[in-house]
């Protein structure tokens, strides 16, 4: 506005540049203030109800996500879904910490413990046994939880922070309580602020062991990643189980990272179960790697030789961390090169089911993208679902007892390891191609960039849960959705008093 | 309005450069971390490496918020040419941001990625100088007009 010529005549070219300006900046402006979220709200509230193509999509958005609307039942909290009263066969105090963690060999990290440990207290129960845990938060500022990782358990136990509770403060507790109705192998991890608790070390791994069973020749191995630092058991580098010449042994690895980890076993080996589901008909397995998603777990079965050596078990593609099963000073030939990965599709015999998927009652498209935008007012490159970013995102919505297929594409360039709390799901094909081995019944599923899954499970397990993807950052990025049950409310809610962020 | 084009011309240039500096500090932060015996997948603390941070605030902050300003701002300079320039480095900075979604689909285009800064940096330097240099002219047409 310098220059004597231009106070003559108010130009079209400033009419053009306010109009400009409005163009530009009003939807931006826009879109950042719709991406606002309030102080406190409710996962009820949140997006958009996705009926699946059944009963209940009346098109009436405000008031049917678990309200006592005419022709459903009267709203149950989540708080009324809890495991059974009763004295508990195994009760365990969980005491959580806010510390640094000393790793196997002496290096000090700052994280979280449980009872003074990282990873925490192995537990280990049998199957039908009620497990009581009491979780008391001695020193996590932000609060902490137990969310019980694979456990298809009553939803009020789900330890899930502004959906099925508050999150513990400071001298807080919280009791769980569940009967471990599946054998398997399963971790327990914090689900406040789990992004960063879990990465630092708040989490612990739960064995459920089959009647008549136990430590036989059991060895487990939580994989974790400590700044920097893989670890197996909190041991970097390599790690030793004894096991006698001759002696069979169960592997239970599990993968508390937030990436893949292929595990690579220096013998011939069989996958007996995969997210503590047994595989059927087994056939064994030479120079092929196991992907484990981030949360998933694998029981691998394998036999140590009869001549005192020792099988090597790399975990991670680099080499860097293994673990060593075999005598005390067996020699350990490094593992070789493998092929490629194991296929889960086709690994294993068929076998029932025990329900028809080609009766689903539901069916829900679960679309991964990634597009610039705004979460609560901060510009990003975000996940999206179904091409919408958080909070816009589907909640779906189901009826106790319905068949559900869900479709998982993945279209983002990275993968998610997705992880449907309170249920398993079977796997039916991927990118068109039928699943032809063994049923892979999974709760946390690796899909790559450019995938897509068909899954299928049985609603059987009313309550609110969470859908989301296990690497945790990604959730913490708006990749969560959850899964509703018709006529169920939770009280709890994120933010508030209790300060609940349960990514 | 001319000097705040200028301005916000040299601060979308001096972006760039610092979009190059912290890339490069990002990746030679890594570098030190993997021979540490550090590993680098997806659990890896980005928001620990203080070379990405300044990347991610500066690639979807700083500049491109710089370039929309930029872009408004030469509406009401009443250069011509102004709003051409700006237009062009708006839309360079737009480009560079979809170059970075194409590269996570197919990491080669990451160099285009690389690239296309340059043009960036080129097109800030060339509408900053211009506009200086097309108001001078301009004043001194002026000048001589009222003598």
């Amino acid at each position: 506005m310098s220059g004597r010529g231009t106070l003559r005549r108010p130009s079209r070219v400033v009419a053009l540049g306010i109009a400009a300006s409005l163009a530009l900046t009003v939807p931006v402006g826009v879109l950042w203030a719709r991406s606002l979220l309030p102080d406190t709200y409710s996962v009820m509230e949140m997006g958009y109800p996705d009926w699946g193509g059944g009963p209940g999509g009346s098109g009436h958005q405000a008031h049917v996500l678990g309200e006592d609307t005419p022709g459903s039942p009267a709203a149950t909290s989540v708080t009324e879904l809890t495991g059974p009263a009763g004295r508990p066969d195994v009760a365990v105090t969980l005491v959580a910490r806010q510390e640094p963690v000393t790793l196997v060999g002496g290096r000090t990290v700052a994280g979280y413990t449980i009872n003074h440990t990282s990873p925490g207290p192995l537990l280990r129960i049998g199957q039908g046994d009620l497990l009581e845990v009491t979780l008391v938060n001695e020193s996590v500022a932000d609060g902490t939880t137990l969310h019980w990782h694979g456990v298809d358990l009553p939803n009020a136990e789900d330890g899930v922070a502004g959906v099925t509770q508050d999150a513990v403060p400071v001298g807080g507790r919280h009791v769980y309580r569940f009967v471990a109705e599946d054998p398997g192998t399963y971790w327990y991890h914090s689900h406040q602020v789990s992004h960063a608790q879990v990465r630092g070390g708040l989490f612990g791994l739960l064995v459920v062991d089959p009647p008549g069973r136990r430590d036989d020749g059991d060895v487990v191995a939580a994989v974790h990643t400590y700044d920097g630092q893989r670890t197996v058991g909190g041991a970097p580098g390599e790690s030793r189980a004894l096991a006698e010449p001759g002696a069979t042994v169960r592997l239970r690895v599990v993968n508390t990272d937030n990436a893949p980890l292929d595990v690579t076993v220096g013998t011939s080996f069989r996958v007996l179960a995969v997210d503590a589901r047994d595989v059927v008909g087994p056939e064994d397995v030479e120079g092929r790697a196991v992907r484990l998603a981030g949360g998933g777990r694998a029981d691998l079965g394998f036999v140590v030789p009869a001549d005192g050596s020792a099988v090597r078990i790399q975990l991670g593609q680099d080499g860097l961390t293994s673990l060593v099963v075999g005598p005390d000073d067996g020699a350990a030939p490094e593992v070789g090169r493998v092929e490629g990965l194991l296929d889960l599709l086709s690994y294993g015999s068929p076998a029932p089911l025990g329900f028809d998927p080609e009766a689903a009652d539901r069916r829900f498209d679960y679309s991964i993208g990634r597009r610039p935008g705004f979460i609560d007012g901060i510009p990003g490159l975000y996940w999206s679902i179904n091409g919408q970013l958080f909070p816009d995102v589907p909640m779906f919505m189901v009826a106790e007892g319905d068949v559900v297929r869900m479709t998982l594409e993945n279209h983002s360039g990275e993968v998610h390891p997705m992880h449907l709390h309170g249920h398993h799901a079977v796997v039916l094909s991927r990118n068109g191609e039928p699943a032809s081995g063994s049923p892979w019944w999974v709760d946390t599923l690796d899909v790559a960039s450019g995938d897509s899954y068909e899954i299928a499970f049985v609603a059987d397990n009313p309550g609110i849960w969470m859908d989301h993807c296990h690497n945790l950052p990604h959730a913490a990025e708006g990749l969560v959705a959850h899964l509703a049950y018709v006529g169920v409310s939770t009280p709890y809610r994120i933010g508030g008093p209790a300060g609940n962020e349960p990514e | 309005m001319r000097s705040t084009y200028r301005v916000l011309a040299f601060v979308i240039a001096m972006g760039v450069a610092i979009q190059a500096a912290s890339v490069a500090l990002a990746f030679f932060t890594i570098l030190d971390e993997v021979d540490g015996g550090g590993v680098f997948t997806a659990d890896y603390d980005y928001e620990s490496n203080l070379g990405i941070m300044i990347h991610r605030v500066g690639g979807l902050g700083l500049v491109p918020l710089s370039a929309l300003a930029l872009l408004i701002v030469a509406f009401f300079t009443r250069v011509p040419g102004a709003v051409k320039w700006a237009a062009a480095v708006f839309g360079l900075v737009v480009l560079q941001i979809a170059l970075v979604f194409a590269a996570f689909a197919n990491a080669s285009v990451g160099a285009l990625h690389g690239m296309n800064a340059l043009a960036v940096l080129l097109t800030a330097i060339w509408a900053g100088r211009r506009i200086t240099h097309v108001s001078e002219q301009d004043e001194r047409a002026r000048d001589v007009a009222a003598a």
